[in-house]
Protein backbone atom coordinates (compact mmCIF):
# COMPACT_ATOMS: atom_id res chain seq x y z
CA UNK A 1 0.00 0.00 0.00
CA UNK A 2 1.22 3.03 -0.90
CA UNK A 3 0.90 6.41 1.41
CA UNK A 4 -1.10 9.27 -0.28
CA UNK A 5 0.66 11.89 1.91
CA UNK A 6 3.87 10.98 0.74
CA UNK A 7 3.16 9.25 -2.77
CA UNK A 8 4.42 11.58 -5.74
CA UNK A 9 2.23 13.23 -7.78
CA UNK A 10 3.44 12.68 -11.41
CA UNK A 11 5.21 15.15 -13.14
CA UNK A 12 2.59 16.71 -15.64
CA UNK A 13 3.00 19.86 -17.67
CA UNK A 14 -0.37 21.56 -17.23
CA UNK A 15 -2.68 22.26 -20.68
CA UNK A 16 -2.04 25.84 -21.17
CA UNK A 17 -3.16 26.30 -24.55
CA UNK A 18 -6.44 28.14 -25.45
CA UNK A 19 -8.31 28.63 -28.63
CA UNK A 20 -10.11 32.08 -29.80
CA UNK A 21 -12.13 31.98 -33.30
CA UNK A 22 -10.88 28.48 -34.59
CA UNK A 23 -6.91 29.85 -33.37
CA UNK A 24 -5.10 27.38 -30.89
CA UNK A 25 -2.95 29.92 -29.04
CA UNK A 26 -0.17 27.84 -26.97
CA UNK A 27 -0.68 29.67 -23.55
CA UNK A 28 -3.52 32.53 -23.20
CA UNK A 29 -0.45 35.41 -22.75
CA UNK A 30 -0.42 38.05 -25.53
CA UNK A 31 1.59 41.24 -26.00
CA UNK A 32 -0.68 44.16 -26.45
CA UNK A 33 -1.07 46.60 -29.72
CA UNK A 34 1.57 49.41 -29.46
CA UNK A 35 3.86 48.40 -26.51
CA UNK A 36 5.27 45.34 -28.51
CA UNK A 37 6.64 47.10 -31.61
CA UNK A 38 6.28 44.68 -34.21
CA UNK A 39 7.71 41.90 -31.16
CA UNK A 40 11.21 41.68 -32.76
CA UNK A 41 12.20 44.89 -31.07
CA UNK A 42 12.05 42.76 -27.64
CA UNK A 43 13.59 39.48 -29.57
CA UNK A 44 16.97 39.83 -27.49
CA UNK A 45 15.60 40.47 -24.11
CA UNK A 46 12.84 37.75 -24.17
CA UNK A 47 11.74 34.48 -25.72
CA UNK A 48 9.30 35.39 -28.00
CA UNK A 49 8.23 32.04 -28.87
CA UNK A 50 7.23 31.64 -24.97
CA UNK A 51 4.26 33.10 -25.44
CA UNK A 52 0.80 32.81 -27.03
CA UNK A 53 0.94 35.72 -29.24
CA UNK A 54 1.70 38.83 -30.46
CA UNK A 55 -0.74 41.94 -31.43
CA UNK A 56 1.55 44.17 -33.53
CA UNK A 57 1.20 48.32 -33.57
CA UNK A 58 -1.88 49.07 -35.32
CA UNK A 59 -1.62 49.45 -39.13
CA UNK A 60 -2.83 51.61 -41.92
CA UNK A 61 -2.61 51.02 -45.76
CA UNK A 62 0.16 54.02 -45.69
CA UNK A 63 2.71 55.18 -43.11
CA UNK A 64 1.06 57.41 -40.20
CA UNK A 65 3.72 59.98 -39.04
CA UNK A 66 1.93 60.54 -35.68
CA UNK A 67 1.44 63.54 -33.14
CA UNK A 68 4.33 66.50 -32.57
CA UNK A 69 5.99 65.58 -29.36
CA UNK A 70 5.51 65.47 -26.13
CA UNK A 71 3.94 62.11 -26.30
CA UNK A 72 4.09 60.64 -23.21
CA UNK A 73 3.97 61.07 -19.50
CA UNK A 74 4.13 59.10 -16.46
CA UNK A 75 1.89 59.47 -13.46
CA UNK A 76 0.92 57.01 -10.53
CA UNK A 77 1.39 53.57 -11.44
CA UNK A 78 0.68 54.42 -15.06
CA UNK A 79 1.59 56.39 -18.24
CA UNK A 80 -0.96 58.35 -20.65
CA UNK A 81 0.08 58.22 -24.39
CA UNK A 82 -0.55 59.57 -27.22
CA UNK A 83 1.42 59.15 -30.16
CA UNK A 84 -1.44 58.98 -32.70
CA UNK A 85 -0.69 55.68 -34.55
CA UNK A 86 3.01 56.31 -36.02
CA UNK A 87 3.16 52.98 -38.30
CA UNK A 88 5.46 52.04 -40.82
CA UNK A 89 2.63 50.87 -42.96
CA UNK A 90 1.02 47.85 -43.82
CA UNK A 91 2.89 47.12 -46.85
CA UNK A 92 6.07 47.86 -45.34
CA UNK A 93 4.96 45.41 -42.31
CA UNK A 94 4.51 42.45 -44.42
CA UNK A 95 8.08 42.95 -46.73
CA UNK A 96 9.93 43.28 -43.90
CA UNK A 97 8.91 42.49 -40.77
CA UNK A 98 6.77 39.69 -41.04
CA UNK A 99 9.17 37.45 -42.93
CA UNK A 100 11.12 37.85 -39.98
CA UNK A 101 7.94 37.06 -37.38
CA UNK A 102 7.31 34.04 -38.92
CA UNK A 103 10.68 32.41 -37.26
CA UNK A 104 8.96 32.37 -34.15
CA UNK A 105 6.45 30.06 -32.70
CA UNK A 106 4.06 32.46 -31.70
CA UNK A 107 0.51 33.98 -33.20
CA UNK A 108 0.61 37.25 -35.03
CA UNK A 109 -2.25 39.75 -34.66
CA UNK A 110 -2.15 42.71 -36.32
CA UNK A 111 -3.80 45.79 -34.97
CA UNK A 112 -5.77 48.00 -37.94
CA UNK A 113 -6.13 51.58 -37.65
CA UNK A 114 -7.97 54.03 -39.94
CA UNK A 115 -9.58 57.83 -40.40
CA UNK A 116 -12.51 56.63 -42.44
CA UNK A 117 -14.22 53.51 -43.03
CA UNK A 118 -12.45 52.87 -46.23
CA UNK A 119 -9.17 53.01 -44.60
CA UNK A 120 -10.00 50.15 -42.19
CA UNK A 121 -11.45 48.10 -45.59
CA UNK A 122 -8.67 48.65 -47.47
CA UNK A 123 -5.84 48.05 -45.30
CA UNK A 124 -8.44 44.83 -43.76
CA UNK A 125 -8.59 43.61 -47.62
CA UNK A 126 -5.10 43.66 -47.98
CA UNK A 127 -3.97 41.79 -45.17
CA UNK A 128 -6.85 38.85 -45.33
CA UNK A 129 -4.64 37.51 -48.24
CA UNK A 130 -1.33 37.62 -46.25
CA UNK A 131 -0.05 34.08 -45.01
CA UNK A 132 1.03 34.18 -41.58
CA UNK A 133 -1.08 36.65 -39.88
CA UNK A 134 -3.80 34.69 -37.45
CA UNK A 135 -6.12 37.77 -36.60
CA UNK A 136 -7.43 41.13 -37.01
CA UNK A 137 -7.92 43.09 -34.37
CA UNK A 138 -10.17 46.30 -35.33
CA UNK A 139 -8.96 49.42 -33.08
CA UNK A 140 -11.73 51.50 -32.74
CA UNK A 141 -10.93 52.77 -29.19
CA UNK A 142 -7.78 54.69 -29.61
CA UNK A 143 -8.51 57.95 -28.11
CA UNK A 144 -5.39 59.72 -29.38
CA UNK A 145 -6.61 60.75 -33.37
CA UNK A 146 -9.06 63.30 -34.47
CA UNK A 147 -11.02 61.30 -36.54
CA UNK A 148 -11.22 57.21 -37.01
CA UNK A 149 -10.18 55.16 -33.73
CA UNK A 150 -12.74 55.91 -31.04
CA UNK A 151 -15.02 57.69 -33.28
CA UNK A 152 -16.38 54.58 -34.15
CA UNK A 153 -17.07 53.42 -29.76
CA UNK A 154 -19.36 56.46 -29.52
CA UNK A 155 -22.24 54.88 -30.69
CA UNK A 156 -23.12 51.01 -30.76
CA UNK A 157 -25.17 51.85 -34.65
CA UNK A 158 -21.40 52.78 -35.91
CA UNK A 159 -19.68 50.10 -34.35
CA UNK A 160 -22.00 47.21 -35.78
CA UNK A 161 -21.40 49.34 -38.89
CA UNK A 162 -17.89 49.30 -39.06
CA UNK A 163 -17.47 45.83 -37.53
CA UNK A 164 -19.62 44.01 -40.03
CA UNK A 165 -18.04 45.98 -43.25
CA UNK A 166 -14.75 45.08 -42.19
CA UNK A 167 -15.67 41.56 -41.42
CA UNK A 168 -17.07 41.02 -45.20
CA UNK A 169 -13.13 42.72 -46.03
CA UNK A 170 -11.39 39.66 -44.49
CA UNK A 171 -13.56 36.97 -44.74
CA UNK A 172 -10.45 34.31 -44.35
CA UNK A 173 -8.90 36.22 -40.85
CA UNK A 174 -10.71 35.93 -37.51
CA UNK A 175 -11.79 39.73 -36.67
CA UNK A 176 -11.33 40.73 -33.13
CA UNK A 177 -12.63 44.04 -31.93
CA UNK A 178 -10.96 46.42 -29.33
CA UNK A 179 -13.09 48.09 -27.57
CA UNK A 180 -12.95 51.71 -25.19
CA UNK A 181 -13.49 51.82 -21.38
CA UNK A 182 -14.64 55.62 -22.38
CA UNK A 183 -18.38 54.82 -22.53
CA UNK A 184 -21.18 54.56 -20.29
CA UNK A 185 -22.03 51.05 -20.91
CA UNK A 186 -19.23 48.70 -22.86
CA UNK A 187 -21.64 46.00 -22.83
CA UNK A 188 -23.84 47.04 -25.78
CA UNK A 189 -21.12 47.63 -27.81
CA UNK A 190 -19.95 44.41 -27.02
CA UNK A 191 -23.21 43.55 -28.19
CA UNK A 192 -22.97 45.03 -31.41
CA UNK A 193 -19.98 43.66 -32.64
CA UNK A 194 -21.44 40.25 -31.71
CA UNK A 195 -24.56 41.10 -33.66
CA UNK A 196 -21.76 42.69 -36.57
CA UNK A 197 -19.99 39.12 -36.66
CA UNK A 198 -16.98 40.02 -34.83
CA UNK A 199 -14.84 36.84 -33.37
CA UNK A 200 -13.54 37.84 -30.43
CA UNK A 201 -13.36 41.25 -28.21
CA UNK A 202 -10.10 42.78 -26.87
CA UNK A 203 -11.67 44.96 -23.64
CA UNK A 204 -10.18 47.42 -23.02
CA UNK A 205 -7.65 50.18 -24.56
CA UNK A 206 -6.58 53.23 -22.50
CA UNK A 207 -8.61 55.40 -20.22
CA UNK A 208 -9.14 59.30 -21.68
CA UNK A 209 -7.11 61.17 -19.14
CA UNK A 210 -4.41 64.45 -18.68
CA UNK A 211 -2.08 65.93 -16.84
CA UNK A 212 -1.11 69.24 -16.83
CA UNK A 213 2.59 71.16 -15.88
CA UNK A 214 1.89 73.34 -13.68
CA UNK A 215 4.89 76.18 -14.23
CA UNK A 216 4.20 76.16 -18.04
CA UNK A 217 0.09 75.91 -17.28
CA UNK A 218 0.25 73.70 -20.23
CA UNK A 219 -0.76 69.88 -21.01
CA UNK A 220 1.58 67.31 -20.32
CA UNK A 221 0.81 66.20 -23.57
CA UNK A 222 0.78 68.01 -27.40
CA UNK A 223 -2.63 66.66 -27.99
CA UNK A 224 -3.74 67.79 -24.71
CA UNK A 225 -4.98 64.27 -23.39
CA UNK A 226 -4.04 61.29 -23.39
CA UNK A 227 -5.09 57.18 -22.97
CA UNK A 228 -3.96 55.83 -19.15
CA UNK A 229 -2.27 52.83 -18.80
CA UNK A 230 -0.64 50.39 -16.65
CA UNK A 231 -1.59 49.19 -13.17
CA UNK A 232 -3.68 52.27 -12.21
CA UNK A 233 -6.64 50.85 -14.64
CA UNK A 234 -6.46 47.37 -13.66
CA UNK A 235 -9.52 46.93 -11.30
CA UNK A 236 -11.54 49.61 -13.94
CA UNK A 237 -10.40 47.30 -17.01
CA UNK A 238 -11.35 43.90 -15.29
CA UNK A 239 -14.52 45.00 -14.03
CA UNK A 240 -14.89 45.67 -17.83
CA UNK A 241 -14.13 42.64 -18.84
CA UNK A 242 -16.04 40.65 -16.46
CA UNK A 243 -19.36 42.74 -17.58
CA UNK A 244 -18.86 42.01 -21.24
CA UNK A 245 -17.96 38.00 -20.25
CA UNK A 246 -21.34 38.18 -18.74
CA UNK A 247 -22.92 39.80 -21.90
CA UNK A 248 -21.75 38.44 -24.60
CA UNK A 249 -20.68 34.83 -26.04
CA UNK A 250 -17.49 36.16 -27.59
CA UNK A 251 -14.45 35.61 -26.21
CA UNK A 252 -13.05 38.16 -24.47
CA UNK A 253 -9.17 38.95 -24.32
CA UNK A 254 -8.44 41.09 -21.07
CA UNK A 255 -6.09 43.65 -21.07
CA UNK A 256 -5.79 46.52 -18.79
CA UNK A 257 -2.60 47.02 -16.37
CA UNK A 258 -1.29 43.31 -16.20
CA UNK A 259 1.85 43.22 -14.81
CA UNK A 260 1.99 39.85 -12.99
CA UNK A 261 0.71 36.31 -13.17
CA UNK A 262 -1.99 37.52 -10.52
CA UNK A 263 -3.15 40.14 -12.43
CA UNK A 264 -3.46 37.23 -15.56
CA UNK A 265 -5.27 35.27 -13.20
CA UNK A 266 -7.92 37.78 -12.08
CA UNK A 267 -8.81 38.37 -15.73
CA UNK A 268 -8.65 34.69 -17.00
CA UNK A 269 -11.18 33.97 -13.43
CA UNK A 270 -13.28 36.78 -14.57
CA UNK A 271 -13.97 34.95 -17.80
CA UNK A 272 -11.05 36.10 -20.36
CA UNK A 273 -10.13 33.65 -22.52
CA UNK A 274 -6.51 35.77 -22.31
CA UNK A 275 -4.84 38.56 -21.76
CA UNK A 276 -2.44 41.20 -23.19
CA UNK A 277 0.54 42.54 -21.25
CA UNK A 278 0.67 46.65 -22.21
CA UNK A 279 2.42 48.91 -20.38
CA UNK A 280 4.63 46.34 -18.53
CA UNK A 281 6.42 45.53 -21.53
CA UNK A 282 8.10 48.98 -21.32
CA UNK A 283 9.49 48.70 -18.26
CA UNK A 284 10.12 44.80 -17.52
CA UNK A 285 10.46 43.79 -21.87
CA UNK A 286 10.41 40.22 -20.00
CA UNK A 287 6.58 40.57 -18.39
CA UNK A 288 4.58 38.06 -20.62
CA UNK A 289 7.00 35.27 -20.81
CA UNK A 290 7.48 35.22 -16.97
CA UNK A 291 3.58 35.55 -16.72
CA UNK A 292 3.54 32.35 -19.03
CA UNK A 293 5.64 30.35 -16.75
CA UNK A 294 4.10 32.21 -13.65
CA UNK A 295 0.59 30.15 -15.08
CA UNK A 296 1.86 27.18 -15.56
CA UNK A 297 3.42 26.94 -12.06
CA UNK A 298 0.03 28.21 -10.63
CA UNK A 299 -1.52 25.48 -12.48
CA UNK A 300 0.97 22.71 -11.34
CA UNK A 301 1.15 23.78 -7.85
CA UNK A 302 -2.73 23.66 -7.80
CA UNK A 303 -3.12 20.77 -9.49
CA UNK A 304 -5.07 22.08 -12.32
CA UNK A 305 -4.73 20.49 -15.18
CA UNK A 306 -6.09 22.32 -18.07
CA UNK A 307 -6.32 26.52 -17.79
CA UNK A 308 -9.25 26.12 -19.56
CA UNK A 309 -10.42 25.71 -16.04
CA UNK A 310 -9.89 28.61 -14.54
CA UNK A 311 -10.95 30.76 -17.25
CA UNK A 312 -14.63 31.86 -16.21
CA UNK A 313 -14.68 30.44 -13.06
CA UNK A 314 -15.43 33.25 -10.55
CA UNK A 315 -17.52 32.19 -7.96
CA UNK A 316 -20.30 34.05 -5.82
CA UNK A 317 -20.53 34.72 -2.66
CA UNK A 318 -23.18 31.83 -0.76
CA UNK B 1 21.92 45.17 -25.30
CA UNK B 2 21.42 43.81 -22.01
CA UNK B 3 18.84 43.54 -18.97
CA UNK B 4 20.98 43.10 -15.96
CA UNK B 5 20.47 44.02 -12.12
CA UNK B 6 23.53 46.04 -11.22
CA UNK B 7 24.72 46.90 -7.64
CA UNK B 8 24.74 50.64 -6.67
CA UNK B 9 28.54 51.70 -5.91
CA UNK B 10 28.36 55.16 -4.74
CA UNK B 11 26.18 58.25 -4.99
CA UNK B 12 27.92 61.30 -4.51
CA UNK B 13 26.91 64.79 -4.57
CA UNK B 14 28.18 67.45 -6.81
CA UNK B 15 26.06 70.05 -5.87
CA UNK B 16 23.12 72.04 -7.23
CA UNK B 17 21.06 68.75 -7.30
CA UNK B 18 23.77 66.73 -9.67
CA UNK B 19 25.19 63.30 -8.38
CA UNK B 20 27.50 61.32 -10.05
CA UNK B 21 26.72 57.65 -9.73
CA UNK B 22 28.34 54.44 -9.76
CA UNK B 23 27.02 50.88 -10.76
CA UNK B 24 29.02 47.70 -11.01
CA UNK B 25 27.99 46.35 -14.46
CA UNK B 26 31.15 44.80 -16.44
CA UNK B 27 29.74 43.31 -19.18
CA UNK B 28 27.42 46.84 -19.74
CA UNK B 29 30.60 48.41 -19.53
CA UNK B 30 32.38 46.72 -21.88
CA UNK B 31 29.62 47.56 -24.72
CA UNK B 32 29.79 51.14 -24.20
CA UNK B 33 30.35 53.47 -27.47
CA UNK B 34 30.20 57.26 -26.91
CA UNK B 35 26.89 59.08 -26.48
CA UNK B 36 25.29 55.33 -25.84
CA UNK B 37 22.39 55.59 -22.50
CA UNK B 38 21.14 53.13 -19.96
CA UNK B 39 17.75 53.01 -19.22
CA UNK B 40 17.56 52.74 -15.50
CA UNK B 41 14.68 51.29 -12.89
CA UNK B 42 14.42 54.38 -10.09
CA UNK B 43 13.39 51.98 -7.58
CA UNK B 44 14.54 48.27 -6.03
CA UNK B 45 11.52 46.71 -7.26
CA UNK B 46 10.36 46.70 -10.63
CA UNK B 47 6.89 47.00 -9.84
CA UNK B 48 7.52 49.74 -7.93
CA UNK B 49 6.56 53.59 -8.67
CA UNK B 50 7.87 55.44 -10.84
CA UNK B 51 7.23 52.22 -13.31
CA UNK B 52 9.07 53.66 -16.47
CA UNK B 53 12.72 53.38 -16.18
CA UNK B 54 14.53 56.93 -16.95
CA UNK B 55 17.03 57.10 -19.39
CA UNK B 56 20.56 58.14 -18.63
CA UNK B 57 24.01 59.05 -20.78
CA UNK B 58 26.75 57.12 -19.77
CA UNK B 59 29.36 59.83 -18.35
CA UNK B 60 32.37 57.26 -18.15
CA UNK B 61 33.34 53.66 -17.59
CA UNK B 62 34.60 52.61 -14.24
CA UNK B 63 37.68 50.37 -14.39
CA UNK B 64 38.67 48.10 -11.66
CA UNK B 65 41.93 49.66 -10.11
CA UNK B 66 44.01 46.73 -10.94
CA UNK B 67 43.52 45.64 -14.55
CA UNK B 68 41.67 48.78 -15.95
CA UNK B 69 39.35 46.43 -17.18
CA UNK B 70 35.52 47.57 -17.49
CA UNK B 71 33.92 47.47 -14.13
CA UNK B 72 30.79 49.50 -14.51
CA UNK B 73 29.45 53.10 -15.32
CA UNK B 74 29.15 56.26 -13.88
CA UNK B 75 26.34 58.07 -14.42
CA UNK B 76 25.54 61.81 -14.18
CA UNK B 77 22.12 62.40 -12.69
CA UNK B 78 20.15 65.56 -11.91
CA UNK B 79 17.50 65.41 -9.19
CA UNK B 80 14.46 67.00 -11.61
CA UNK B 81 11.47 65.09 -10.55
CA UNK B 82 9.83 61.89 -8.78
CA UNK B 83 12.33 59.37 -10.61
CA UNK B 84 15.79 60.56 -10.55
CA UNK B 85 14.54 61.83 -7.04
CA UNK B 86 14.60 58.21 -5.98
CA UNK B 87 17.10 57.42 -7.61
CA UNK B 88 19.56 59.49 -6.23
CA UNK B 89 18.72 57.98 -2.37
CA UNK B 90 19.60 54.94 -2.96
CA UNK B 91 22.23 53.23 -0.84
CA UNK B 92 25.51 51.18 -2.31
CA UNK B 93 24.85 47.89 -2.05
CA UNK B 94 21.14 47.98 -3.34
CA UNK B 95 20.34 46.70 -7.01
CA UNK B 96 18.40 48.33 -9.62
CA UNK B 97 17.53 47.00 -13.19
CA UNK B 98 19.69 48.70 -15.85
CA UNK B 99 19.01 48.34 -19.34
CA UNK B 100 21.69 48.90 -22.33
CA UNK B 101 23.73 50.27 -23.43
CA UNK B 102 21.13 51.97 -25.75
CA UNK B 103 20.91 53.85 -28.88
CA UNK B 104 23.24 55.55 -31.89
CA UNK B 105 26.30 56.92 -30.11
CA UNK B 106 28.40 60.13 -31.39
CA UNK B 107 30.17 59.34 -35.24
CA UNK B 108 33.80 58.54 -33.96
CA UNK B 109 35.47 56.56 -37.14
CA UNK B 110 38.98 56.18 -37.56
CA UNK B 111 38.33 57.59 -41.18
CA UNK B 112 38.62 60.69 -38.88
CA UNK B 113 42.23 60.76 -37.92
CA UNK B 114 44.35 62.79 -40.40
CA UNK B 115 40.65 64.33 -41.76
CA UNK B 116 39.63 65.62 -38.90
CA UNK B 117 41.56 68.85 -37.19
CA UNK B 118 39.02 68.93 -34.15
CA UNK B 119 36.07 68.53 -32.20
CA UNK B 120 34.50 71.31 -30.81
CA UNK B 121 32.04 69.99 -28.02
CA UNK B 122 29.73 72.96 -26.80
CA UNK B 123 27.67 71.39 -23.74
CA UNK B 124 25.17 73.47 -21.70
CA UNK B 125 24.92 72.24 -17.46
CA UNK B 126 24.47 68.37 -17.69
CA UNK B 127 24.57 67.82 -21.34
CA UNK B 128 28.33 67.56 -19.97
CA UNK B 129 27.18 64.06 -19.66
CA UNK B 130 27.83 62.29 -22.87
CA UNK B 131 31.34 64.43 -24.22
CA UNK B 132 33.91 62.78 -21.44
CA UNK B 133 33.84 59.48 -23.44
CA UNK B 134 33.65 61.28 -26.39
CA UNK B 135 36.33 63.67 -25.64
CA UNK B 136 38.59 60.35 -25.15
CA UNK B 137 37.36 59.26 -28.14
CA UNK B 138 38.61 61.73 -29.85
CA UNK B 139 42.06 62.33 -28.70
CA UNK B 140 42.27 58.05 -29.28
CA UNK B 141 41.85 59.04 -33.05
CA UNK B 142 43.86 61.49 -32.83
CA UNK B 143 41.71 64.41 -33.50
CA UNK B 144 41.89 67.25 -30.52
CA UNK B 145 38.98 68.28 -28.71
CA UNK B 146 38.48 71.44 -28.02
CA UNK B 147 35.42 71.94 -24.66
CA UNK B 148 32.62 74.65 -24.77
CA UNK B 149 31.31 74.55 -20.95
CA UNK B 150 28.01 76.82 -20.10
CA UNK B 151 26.53 76.94 -17.04
CA UNK B 152 23.70 79.43 -15.27
CA UNK B 153 26.63 79.57 -12.50
CA UNK B 154 29.80 78.29 -11.31
CA UNK B 155 27.94 75.25 -9.56
CA UNK B 156 27.07 73.81 -12.39
CA UNK B 157 30.20 73.49 -14.37
CA UNK B 158 30.38 69.78 -12.52
CA UNK B 159 32.91 67.24 -13.37
CA UNK B 160 34.95 69.95 -15.38
CA UNK B 161 38.02 68.53 -13.24
CA UNK B 162 37.60 64.81 -15.61
CA UNK B 163 37.94 67.28 -18.79
CA UNK B 164 40.95 69.86 -16.78
CA UNK B 165 42.90 66.02 -16.42
CA UNK B 166 42.63 65.28 -20.13
CA UNK B 167 44.27 68.19 -20.50
CA UNK B 168 42.50 69.35 -23.26
CA UNK B 169 41.33 72.96 -24.27
CA UNK B 170 38.53 74.50 -21.89
CA UNK B 171 36.20 77.37 -22.34
CA UNK B 172 34.19 78.43 -19.95
CA UNK B 173 31.21 80.58 -19.47
CA UNK B 174 28.19 81.16 -17.02
CA UNK B 175 24.92 83.61 -17.36
CA UNK B 176 26.07 85.47 -13.90
CA UNK B 177 30.08 85.78 -14.61
CA UNK B 178 31.04 83.49 -11.29
CA UNK B 179 32.59 81.59 -13.90
CA UNK B 180 35.24 81.95 -17.18
CA UNK B 181 33.33 84.19 -19.39
CA UNK B 182 30.01 86.03 -18.85
CA UNK B 183 26.98 84.84 -20.64
CA UNK B 184 25.79 81.98 -22.99
CA UNK B 185 28.93 79.71 -23.89
CA UNK B 186 27.83 79.85 -27.69
CA UNK B 187 29.44 83.10 -27.74
CA UNK B 188 32.84 81.89 -27.01
CA UNK B 189 32.42 79.28 -29.42
CA UNK B 190 31.11 81.75 -32.21
CA UNK B 191 34.40 83.30 -31.60
CA UNK B 192 36.06 80.11 -31.64
CA UNK B 193 34.72 79.14 -34.99
CA UNK B 194 35.11 82.24 -36.53
CA UNK B 195 38.78 82.30 -35.74
CA UNK B 196 39.15 78.74 -36.59
CA UNK B 197 36.07 78.10 -39.15
CA UNK B 198 38.12 77.27 -42.30
CA UNK B 199 39.55 74.43 -40.49
CA UNK B 200 38.02 70.87 -40.47
CA UNK B 201 36.30 70.78 -37.35
CA UNK B 202 33.05 68.41 -36.51
CA UNK B 203 30.76 69.63 -33.78
CA UNK B 204 29.26 67.90 -31.24
CA UNK B 205 26.52 69.71 -28.78
CA UNK B 206 24.66 68.79 -25.86
CA UNK B 207 22.57 70.60 -23.34
CA UNK B 208 19.39 72.98 -22.99
CA UNK B 209 17.20 72.90 -26.66
CA UNK B 210 17.83 76.58 -27.11
CA UNK B 211 21.47 76.08 -26.65
CA UNK B 212 22.06 73.18 -29.34
CA UNK B 213 19.22 75.29 -31.62
CA UNK B 214 21.85 78.40 -31.66
CA UNK B 215 25.03 75.91 -31.72
CA UNK B 216 23.14 74.39 -34.66
CA UNK B 217 22.78 77.66 -36.55
CA UNK B 218 26.60 78.10 -35.87
CA UNK B 219 27.26 74.85 -37.93
CA UNK B 220 25.20 76.19 -40.54
CA UNK B 221 26.85 79.45 -40.80
CA UNK B 222 30.39 77.53 -40.60
CA UNK B 223 29.14 75.02 -42.99
CA UNK B 224 30.26 72.50 -40.29
CA UNK B 225 28.88 69.18 -39.15
CA UNK B 226 27.40 68.85 -35.94
CA UNK B 227 25.94 66.01 -33.72
CA UNK B 228 23.28 67.02 -31.18
CA UNK B 229 22.61 64.13 -28.07
CA UNK B 230 19.17 64.96 -27.26
CA UNK B 231 17.21 63.82 -24.35
CA UNK B 232 13.60 62.65 -24.53
CA UNK B 233 11.05 61.29 -21.95
CA UNK B 234 11.38 57.81 -22.59
CA UNK B 235 8.97 54.74 -22.20
CA UNK B 236 11.18 51.09 -23.37
CA UNK B 237 14.17 52.73 -25.01
CA UNK B 238 13.06 49.88 -27.63
CA UNK B 239 11.87 51.90 -30.39
CA UNK B 240 8.55 50.20 -29.84
CA UNK B 241 6.26 52.50 -27.93
CA UNK B 242 7.08 55.47 -30.35
CA UNK B 243 7.65 58.04 -27.03
CA UNK B 244 10.14 59.92 -27.55
CA UNK B 245 10.11 61.25 -30.79
CA UNK B 246 12.07 64.66 -32.17
CA UNK B 247 10.08 65.72 -35.66
CA UNK B 248 12.56 65.67 -38.16
CA UNK B 249 12.81 65.92 -42.35
CA UNK B 250 13.55 63.22 -44.57
CA UNK B 251 15.58 63.81 -47.67
CA UNK B 252 13.02 64.69 -49.55
CA UNK B 253 11.77 67.41 -46.90
CA UNK B 254 8.76 65.35 -45.82
CA UNK B 255 8.23 65.84 -42.03
CA UNK B 256 8.91 62.35 -39.89
CA UNK B 257 9.35 61.85 -36.55
CA UNK B 258 12.42 60.17 -35.42
CA UNK B 259 12.84 57.85 -31.66
CA UNK B 260 15.68 59.80 -30.32
CA UNK B 261 16.03 55.93 -28.58
CA UNK B 262 16.87 54.18 -31.80
CA UNK B 263 17.66 56.79 -34.56
CA UNK B 264 19.28 58.80 -31.30
CA UNK B 265 20.11 60.09 -29.40
CA UNK B 266 22.70 61.17 -31.03
CA UNK B 267 21.27 62.34 -34.42
CA UNK B 268 22.81 65.02 -37.52
CA UNK B 269 21.68 68.31 -36.27
CA UNK B 270 20.75 69.39 -39.82
CA UNK B 271 17.76 66.30 -39.80
CA UNK B 272 15.88 68.12 -36.64
CA UNK B 273 13.29 70.44 -36.77
CA UNK B 274 14.37 73.60 -34.12
CA UNK B 275 11.09 75.24 -34.43
CA UNK B 276 9.36 72.24 -32.42
CA UNK B 277 10.77 71.96 -28.54
CA UNK B 278 9.94 68.08 -28.02
CA UNK B 279 9.86 68.22 -24.22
Amino acid sequence: MTNPATEKVPFKTPHLAVEIAGVRFKNPVLTASGTFGYGLEFADLMDLNSIGGIVVKGLSMAPIKGNPPPRIYETSSGMLNAIGWQNIGATEFITKKLPLLRNYDTNIIVNIVGFELNEYLEVARFLNDCPGIKALELNISCPNVHKGGFHYNKDPKDTFTITAETRKASPRLPLWVKLSPNVTDIREFAKACEDAGADALSVVNTFIGMAIDIEKRQPRLRFRTGGLSGPAIKPIALRMVWEVCQAVKLPVIGIGGIAGTEDALEFLIAGARAVQVGTANFYRPDTSQRIALGLQEYCRSRHIDDINEIIGSLRNYE
Amino acid sequence: MLDKKVKVKDVRGLGSDNYLMTVSTPEQARLVRPGQFIMLKCVEDIDDNPLLRRPFTIFNIYRQARSGKPAGLELLIKDVGYGTHKLVQTRPGQTLNCLGPQGRGFQVSAEMRNRTEMGVLIAGGVGIAPLYLLAQSLMAHNVKPVLFYGSSTVEGLVLREYFERLNVEIHYATEDGSFGERGFITQPAAQFLKAHGQKNIRIYTCGPWAMMKAVHLLAVQYNLPCEVSLEARMGCSLGACLGCVVRSRDHHGEEQYLRVCQDGPVINSRLIDWDTVPL
